[in-house]
């Protein structure tokens, strides 16, 4: 009896939540239709400004020299005549003025150092790409210079290269431990953290200002029951949150405009994909048991509102604040403080580097963490007069 | 059916029950009047087993609202006046369901009850649409079928006509009264004398947490000499019930 009361319940909220388009544009549309949109409609900008930018380069050049060689050959270079240069460089007209002073050659033929004065707009991206294009050409023909320079003095090009390192990473090839694990972690767990907020927030707080809460508690049905349900539900919506903000993720990473590498989710061993899914699951019963106390304690849907907010910020730093570390540099005191346990296990399982030990711990005490936070939730809930509107 | 004995009802210093005592017997409609804040609700409540008494014993159907609080559920109906407490994006039939699946009742069960109070309230035609769509009435109507659905013995009814236009607080009437005619006990709150008087023949009267008078209408009538209802209420409660 107890579970099918449960049962229905859960079965009630559920359908009442995927009737609200709020739900769905919330928990779906924005992370799985917009988010991605955003960031294409972003990449296709920043695309179509590089190629514009690449394609068409008109700068000035004041003065003369052998330099002006090399810069003719930078593709899609141009040289328009105009009267001011520098209103023209302020008007977006002009990319960049290379002033090539008097005596250029020379300096550089008795072997010492010219200057060379390139002026740029910083805040037009155009003129950052030209700046770069005329970086290339100095660098080739310094480089030209050099070489021959060293010919003239019987040297060769090791000479002023006496060490050549070679760097290799130990990171697991399949994932790029560095960004994936710092922010996967962050995406998780502050989606886990925002999913079940409105939810959270609409089944105590919103119910009782409807006063459909009141009429419940009227049914012979233990108030611990109908907590348990309200909290798989918050569960429910708090891990279909995660996982559209991870298909979300997954969809920008290879189709975005600035990777092509995709999420390698499928690569992960299936004891890291266990690992994650205990952590996933913790979380977002404590987040969900958490969220049902604030609901429980705030006396409207707007005073519930604010509470929430505060749960956000306790997903979202400790996030922020493991996201830089290395597994290995995460402190022990990390792998019992809340949140924090299930953020550093995550990045460890990420980096391919799973401690027995810490996940013990992790797990552990986030468990001790759900028992508590919903412990307390019950409590206030069926305290008399809960159900009842201020 | 109902047995009221010495119950007060205290939220920190302040006292929104003091003293209260009355009975209901069975297959009765029994008026519970009193102005805004006189306790009606309060009383509902504890009788709802939501709040439980700083003292006192209320017994419902033979079962003690404190020591036995479940008992109790299952065989009260209760339903509040203003906020009727329904779920907007279901149908009125899911909604119905809903509360009689959290009572135990098996799907044949709560089918045929469905049926047969959707004939009786005449629900069939808006029966599978969204209550965020309904009219006032038709909410009062789903809210009462709610209610009814585990057929209980008896029913709390809380200001149930605030808020109804006319000819929806007359169907209302209706609705009472054909519940009378199944047996159901029926405790009806409200602060309008005249609509009490149309359903009840005993009431008790309520101010400020004191119960005034408790009795038939006609025996109030004969104590104060007065027939206007309107009038008759305003000297009870302005005599302190003496």
């Amino acid at each position: 009896m107890g579970r099918s009361i449960v049962w229905t319940v859960f079965q009630k909220e559920m359908r009442d939540l995927f009737r609200d388009q709020k739900t769905w544009i919330g928990t779906f549309f924005i992370p799985l239709v917009l988010v991605p949109f955003v960031f294409f409609l972003l990449g296709h900008s920043f695309s179509n400004v590089e190629e514009e930018a690449r394609s068409h380069v008109p700068i000035a050049v004041q003065g003369n020299g052998e330099l002006m060689e090399q810069l003719k050959a930078i593709p899609g270079i141009s040289f328009p005549k105009t009267a001011d240069p520098h209103a023209a460089l302020q008007k977006g007209e002009l990319r960049a003025i290379v002033t090539i002073p008097d005596g250029f050659d020379e300096q550089i033929a008795r072997g010492g150092t010219a200057e060379l004065k390139v002026e740029y707009d910083s805040g037009n991206q155009k003129s950052v790409y030209a700046r770069e294009a005329i970086e290339e050409a100095v660098a080739a023909y310094s480089g030209k210079v050099i070489a021959k320079r060293l010919q003239q003095a019987g040297l060769s090009a090791q000479a002023i290269e006496p060490v050549h390192a070679v760097y290799a990473t130990v990171a697991a090839e399949e994932l790029p431990g560095g960004v994936l694990a710092g922010v996967l972690p962050l995406v998780l767990v502050v989606s886990l953290a925002s999913g079940g907020v409105a939810v959270a927030n609409d089944l105590i707080a919103g119910e009782r200002e409807r006063g459909t809460l009141e009429s419940l508690l009227t049914a012979p049905i233990a108030a611990s029951q109908l907590l348990t349900a309200k909290l798989l539900t918050v569960m429910v919506m708090s891990c279909a949150s995660a996982a559209a903000s991870l298909v979300s993720m997954a969809l920008i990473m290879r189709f975005g405009p600035f990777s092509r590498a995709g999420l390698p989710i499928a690569s992960l061993s299936p004891l890291s994909v266990l690992l994650i899914l205990l952590t996933v699951l913790l979380l977002s019963a404590f987040f969900a048991g958490l969220e049902l106390l604030l609901s429980t304690l705030s006396r409207s849907v707007k005073e519930g509102q604010t509470y929430m907010s505060g749960v956000l910020f306790l997903a979202m730093i400790p996030s922020y604040m493991l996201m830089p570390l290395h597994p290995a540099d995460i402190s022990l005191p990390y792998h019992v403080l809340p949140v924090f346990n299930g953020v550093a296990l995550l990045k460890e399982v990420l980096h391919g580097m799973p401690d027995p030990a810490h996940a013990l711990l992790g797990f552990g005490t986030a468990f001790l963490y759900v028992v508590a936070v919903i412990s307390v939730s019950a409590r206030l809930f069926r305290r008399e007069g809960a159900a009842l509107k201020p | 059916m109902i047995e009221v004995h010495q119950v007060s009802k205290r939220f920190g210093a302040f006292t929104a029950l003091q003293d209260v005592s009355f009975r209901v017997e069975a297959g009765e409609v029994y008026g519970l009047l009193g102005e805004n804040g006189a306790g009606k609700t309060t009383l509902m409540r504890l009788m709802a087993t939501i709040l439980r008494p700083t003292q006192g014993e209320i017994e419902i159907a033979g079962f003690s609202v404190t020591r036995e609080p479940e008992a109790v559920r299952r065989r009260i109906g209760i339903l509040f006046g203003g906020d009727v407490g329904l779920y907007s994006r279901l149908t009125a039939r899911e909604n119905i369901a809903y509360f009689g699946s959290l009572y135990g009742l098996e799907k044949t069960q709560i089918a045929a009850q469905i049926e047969r109070l959707s004939r009786m309230f005449e629900m069939e035609p808006f029966l599978d649409r969204r209550v965020g769509s309904f009219s006032r009435g038709m909410r009062q109507k789903v809210a009462i079928a709610r209610t009814l659905v585990h057929d209980p013995a008896v029913i709390l009814l809380d200001e149930p006509t605030t808020g109804l236009d006319v000819s929806a607080a007359n169907l209302f009437r209706r609705m009472i009264r054909m519940l009378q005619e199944e047996g159901k006990t029926i405790l009806f709150s409200s602060h309008n004398m005249s609509e009490i008087d149309k359903l009840c023949r005993r009431i008790a009267v309520m101010h400020q947490g004191r119960l005034l008078f408790a009795g038939s209408v006609d025996a109030l009538r004969q104590k104060y000499g007065v027939h206007d209802l309107d009038e008759l209420f305003m000297t009870v409660v302005e005599g302190g019930g003496r």
